[in-house]
């Protein structure tokens, strides 16, 4: 499980590289600012609680988490479905600027239906200095593919998990994270 | 929770549902009836189903088992046809191919097994019935959970009501094709052309269009309709209710004769996600043109609590739908201007017909090629006509010496022809340019805000009918016409002089649509499925409609697996009517003896 997570963990999210040029990890999207707001990477060792997440297409089971604030939670992925799913923590307007993100992924070739054509993705990382990158709130599966994301809650957010692959959220591939004393 | 108090049925967790032990088994009742019309702008008389126009929405469950009584309560021979379902040939309600129709009075039983799930619609196969109000939806629950989730769904069902009669539509039509063209070009628009482009460049385009039998506005043969949502003009404002954030469905019938839509929502993104029936891998748009008997699903999410406007504009921009998405009854919003009218071009014609492979262009990621294009498709010195009838006028040493000697030629759009010029190719925004249009036409889309206007190659399987194959043979099929006896044909032949197309059960037929004509024709094969070929391989999607844009050329491919015999043909119902159809006779199979028998039903008029 551990090599599978690491193996997926590098393919988990395209941003660009001009502005996220340091390993604050946390990219998520685009708002390295905000990541305070919706919590950070996870102990391992102070996991309370491990969610197992199956993607389908295209939706979740399950479609809501419910987690206490502050809660350091292991998410067990798994992608059964047919095409390329995403599992990404974050606010509304986070996944809203991932989507354009994935949207430009799509449209150089990168990112199939069913597979991630990594051949496109070095071409299109020489062509435009965009790559694939680490992001520890989130992993891009292709089918089959499961993953692992420790992470430790924030105690206030309007945090949703969402798949940003082009379409799937605006047709409902989201999910409420409540957030509870 | 709420969603399911909105719409206890459909909604999400379907999948949670236990699997059907035993078969369901409805019975459904429709009559047949003369019933009024009322538009707004004006009243008929029309055909109904129940007493009203459009019928009922019928609401059926994938895997049941269907009686379906239709009552004639007519005085003339009716029918009703399930458009998109997949069915035995018998009940396909098609007279003179299904079967013989139903007779004033009398009482018919269809009885069918419904296999799939998604929005359909039915309406009359029976002369003009259809145009004249009987048409209604259907919408099939999944047996599965949807891949998408939704809080409540509407059906939007378009019409372009006429205050004449379909059958003095078509009288008319015959008599002059033009009748019902209010945006042919006036004297004053010559005098404007001649200040603007020379008086030669303007007589040499008025010849060449008149040579053509054609007029740069012959987009749509019937204008001067009220189009209709549910019913509804755009005054009484059909008005769908939702509370903000909540993912509304919605579920877009175009059951006009004769009317494309460009359908818009400004303020909200739509996401598509199904066409035709089938699921499509979602993709989010601002703008879609809905051909005449597809259907399209959206998913819209409102956030606002305010009033939305729905705007559905005709193709040539002569009418247009309007309802409204709002938090409560009687809100509105600001409704959009219909748009400048398009002006076809040199390109819809077929002028740049060689090269438009568009099948082969979409393989290449839907990328269109410069090189490609330039190479094959534009000099004007190789141009080559199609053998169409209706181009038969045409005086090609004239058009070689109006292209070759100006590098402009100055097109009745005002335009200049970028195709026929390679450099002006880099101009084109390539990227973008939809592969279901020749370059340079007159129709091609463009959205209203300059976003995102769905294209038939953005069209992907969600889950794919069939696996993907080889095609055992390819059919061609020239869609051809003459536009001033209004004869509309296949290969230059109407279906009153055309044999049969026969297949035979198992194979896989890829057909070649080449429009040889002006105008866009929406193809529709009865009882099978047709796989668009938009080059996305495996993930191509599986329609019911086809549209075929002027100047373009189509490809789709049918597993030939359903027994017996079926209409093909335009959707546009005075193409169909004045020739552009075809029998098809599926030869072999399970159920053979069926189809053998059926031959005794061939003559006599469809449509």
């Amino acid at each position: 499980m551990k090599t599978a997570f690491s193996r997926i963990a590098s393919a988990s999210i395209l941003v660009s590289a001009v502005s996220f040029a340091t390993s604050s990890a946390i990219a998520a999207g685009g708002h390295s600012g905000m990541m305070g707001e919706v919590g950070q990477p996870g102990d391992p060792s102070k996991v309370t609680r491990t969610i197992q997440i199956e993607m389908f297409d295209n939706y979740y089971e399950p479609e809501n988490v419910s987690i206490k604030e502050g809660e350091t939670v292991k998410f067990v992925i798994k992608n059964s479905g047919e095409f390329v799913h995403e599992f990404n923590i974050g606010t509304a307007a986070m996944h809203a600027d991932h989507q354009s993100e994935m949207m430009m992924m799509m449209e150089h070739g990168v990112l199939l239906s069913d597979r991630i054509d990594w051949d496109a993705a070095k071409a299109m990382q020489q062509s435009m200095g965009h790559g694939m990158h680490d992001d520890a709130n989130s992993a891009l599966l292709e089918p089959g593919q499961e993953a692992e994301i420790v992470w430790q809650f924030p105690e206030h957010a309007e945090l949703e998990f969402a798949c940003n692959v082009p379409g799937h959220y605006d047709s409902g591939m989201m999910g409420q994270i409540k957030l509870s004393h | 929770m709420k969603l399911t108090r909105l719409v206890p049925v459909i909604v999400i967790g379907i999948g949670l549902l236990p699997p059907m032990t035993a078969v369901q088994a409805e019975t459904y009742n429709l009559t047949v009836d003369q019933v009024t019309i009322d538009t707004g702008d004006f009243t008929r008389t029309g055909i109904g189903y129940n007493g009203t126009s459009p019928g009922p929405v019928l609401r059926f469950k994938e895997g049941e088992d269907v009686t379906i009584n239709v009552t004639n309560n007519l005085s003339s021979s009716t029918s009703i046809h399930w458009h998109g379902l997949i069915l035995p040939f018998e009940q396909d309600g098609v007279p003179g191919i299904s079967y013989t129709g139903i007779e004033p009075g009398e009482t018919f039983t269809y009885r069918f097994p419904i296999v799939q799930s998604g929005t359909y619609w039915f309406h009359s196969h029976s002369g003009f019935q259809e145009p004249d109000g009987a048409y209604g939806a259907i919408v099939i629950e999944p047996k599965g959970r949807e891949p998408f989730r939704f809080d409540r769904e509407y059906v939007v069902q378009l019409t372009d009501a006429h205050p004449h009669s379909g059958s003095r539509v078509m009288r008319n039509l015959k008599m002059m094709p033009d009748y019902y063209n209010r945006q042919q070009r006036t004297f004053m628009d010559f005098l404007s052309d001649v200040d603007s482009k020379g008086l030669e460049p303007t007589l040499s385009d008025r010849a060449d269009w008149g040579d053509m039998r054609m007029m740069p506005t012959d987009i749509e043969d019937l204008q001067g309709v009220t189009p209709l949502i549910n019913g509804m003009g755009p005054t009484a404002n059909w008005t769908g209710l939702f509370e903000p954030g909540e993912r509304i469905r919605l579920r877009f019938i175009n059951s006009s004769a004769m009317t494309y839509f460009d359908i818009r929502i400004p303020g909200l993104q739509m996401t598509i996600v199904q066409s035709d029936g089938n699921n499509v891998q979602p993709v989010k748009v601002d703008e879609f043109r809905i051909a005449v008997a597809e259907t399209y699903d959206v998913i819209v999410q409102p956030k606002e609590a305010k009033a939305f406007t729905l705007f559905a504009e005709s193709m040539s921009r002569s009418a247009f739908a309007r309802g409204t998405l709002a938090p409560a009854e009687g809100m509105t919003a600001e409704v959009p201007m219909l748009r400048e009218p398009p002006l076809l071009t040199m390109a819809d014609m077929g002028m740049a017909h060689e090269g438009m492979d568009h099948g082969a262009m979409a393989m290449d990621n839907g990328a269109m090629n410069h090189g490609t294009m330039g190479q094959s498709g534009m000099p004007m010195g190789e141009h080559v006509m199609q053998d169409g009838k209706m181009m038969s006028g045409m005086d090609h040493n004239s058009m070689g010496q109006g292209m070759s000697s100006t590098n402009a030629h100055v097109m009745p759009d005002g335009s200049s022809m970028e195709g026929m010029d390679h450099s002006a190719h880099g101009g084109m925004a390539v990227d973008t340019a939809d592969p279901f249009y020749a370059p340079g036409s007159g129709l091609t889309p463009t959205a209203y805000n300059d976003g995102k206007f769905l294209s038939y190659a953005d069209l992907k399987a969600q889950k794919p009918l069939y696996p993907d194959r080889e095609a055992t043979r390819e059919i061609e099929l020239r869609l051809t016409g003459n536009m001033e006896r209004y004869i509309w044909s296949i290969n230059g032949v109407k279906y009153a002089d055309a044999d049969p197309i026969v297949l035979q059960y198992g194979e896989r037929v890829r057909f070649k649509f080449v429009n040889e004509t002006m105008m866009a024709h929406p193809m529709h094969l009865h009882g099978m499925w047709s796989i668009l070929d938009n080059g996305n391989g495996k993930f191509d999607p599986v329609k019911h409609v086809i549209s075929v844009a002027p100047g373009t050329t189509v490809y789709t491919e049918t597993e030939v697996d359903a027994p017996g015999q079926w209409a093909f043909h335009c959707h546009l119902s005075y193409h169909a009517d004045s020739g552009m159809f075809r029998k098809v006779v599926v030869e072999g199979g399970p159920n053979q003896q069926a189809a053998a028998s059926g031959n005794d039903i061939l003559a006599g008029g469809v449509q």
